[in-house]
């Protein structure tokens, strides 16, 4: 064997000692960020009771991977192992997350259904005493039958001025959507905020439609399924009256209820 | 005479390599099973960076398959099984997430206004 290729060889084994090296430390460090992991996930009682066969796999992944990395030439194996039980431990957390939120949600939507009886309960009364009120006095509300379909328009004295929070006046107005919308499940309404022409367009554009959710809002929280409200803002388009009078103004400012029909077929958007 | 033992052992070689590795079907179903699902749930390349390490991980080991380095093949299939699984759970638990989101916001809602009509 001449000098030249012993050389030679000796380089080439150098040369892989080092790869094997370099291969070794990144699985090395793979296999104990995956240990610290799995020691997490493996101490969270949560997880322990929410994603067991999860935890279990990553244990197994991590077992296999710790086995490989006593034999020689096996990092690319390790580091796969490692992998694998990362991703376990991972999986495992999310899903705990996922379930521990959904246990969460149930208790809230318990918590809501109460709130919504309770405030159901305290509107009846509240249109119980308000019942002597002069009709006028409540709402001015009328449903007539448009080329929209239903309208029913709720007016401007339900609004303090300027705000897009409805008074408890409304009360007995949204009481009574609410149970027609029950009586007729299939039905769905369609809620247009509009505006007079006084303002700014964007502030009328918003205001329209900030009212016309806050209807919806209410609704909603009576316990209509928000699938069967939709809610547009108008701003001060389609009046109903010149916005010259303040008679006229305050006819333009209004929220109309359109409701579908029986079948929940909604008449087209403006 | 002396040439027979070379025979035998480049055929037990031979027949290791391919007990060691046959071809990973049964994972690359599980993998493209897992990809389906994950899709399901809404998890897309762009939002969930997990699902694009499985659809590329994925493609890698049909690659794989096609040139019969079934070794590959399996080993880039059981990552992207998990990395799509991953992605799923992820989407899941921000679903989650945001339904308790709303919930709340309805709850504080119902408070104010049960608070208000008393």
């Amino acid at each position: 064997m001449s000098l030249k290729t012993k050389a030679l060889g000796g380089l080439i084994l150098a040369g892989c000692a080092s790869l094997y090296g370099c291969a070794g430390q990144h699985s090395e460090a793979a296999l104990q960020e995956a240990g610290a992991n799995f020691q997490k996930v493996k101490e969270d009682s949560n997880v322990l009771r929410i994603a067991p066969k999860d935890v279990i796999r990553a244990g197994e992944s991590l077992a296999r991977a710790d086995r490989l990395s006593s034999y020689w030439g096996s990092g690319s194996d390790v580091a796969h192992y490692a992998y694998l039980s990362q991703r376990y431990s991972e999986i495992a957390r999310e899903h705990t997350d996922q379930v521990l939120n959904e246990e969460r949600a149930a208790k809230l939507e318990l918590e809501r259904q109460r709130l919504q009886l309770a405030l159901r309960e305290s509107k009846l009364l509240s249109v119980q005493q308000q019942g002597k009120w002069i009709e006028e006095q409540i709402v001015a509300t009328a449903t007539t039958q448009t080329d929209r379909g239903l309208v029913m328009t709720l007016g401007d004295v339900l609004f303090d001025t300027g705000e897009a929070e409805l008074k408890n006046s409304a009360n007995r107005v949204v009481l009574k959507v609410v149970q027609f919308l029950q009586l007729n499940p299939k039905r769905v309404v369609r809620i247009e905020g509009y505006t007079d022409s006084t303002g700014g367009k964007q502030e009328n554009l918003k205001l329209s439609r900030d009212r016309a959710q806050s209807v919806a809002d209410v609704l909603t929280d009576l316990g209509i399924d928000d699938k069967r409200i939709q809610v547009e803002g108008y701003g001060d388009e389609y009046p109903v009256d010149v916005n010259a009078s303040e008679r006229g103004r305050a006819q333009n400012r209004r929220v109309e209820i359109v409701f579908s029909d029986e079948k929940g077929q909604m008449g087209a958007a403006r | 005479m002396s040439i027979r033992p070379l025979f035998a052992a480049l055929a037990v070689l031979a027949l290791a390599g391919c007990a060691a590795d046959p071809a990973p079907n049964e994972q690359m179903r599980l993998t493209a099973q897992a990809l389906e699902q994950a899709k399901a749930v809404g998890a897309t390349a762009d939002e969930v960076p997990e699902m694009k390490l499985a659809e590329d991980k994925f493609n890698r080991a049909k690659g794989n398959m096609a040139d019969q380095s079934f070794r590959n093949a399996r080993m880039r299939a059981e990552q992207a099984e998990l990395d799509a699984r991953l992605a799923e759970a992820r989407v899941l638990t921000l679903k989650s997430e945001e339904q308790l989101s709303v919930l709340n916001t309805r709850i504080a809602r119902l408070r104010k206004q049960v608070g208000d009509s008393q």
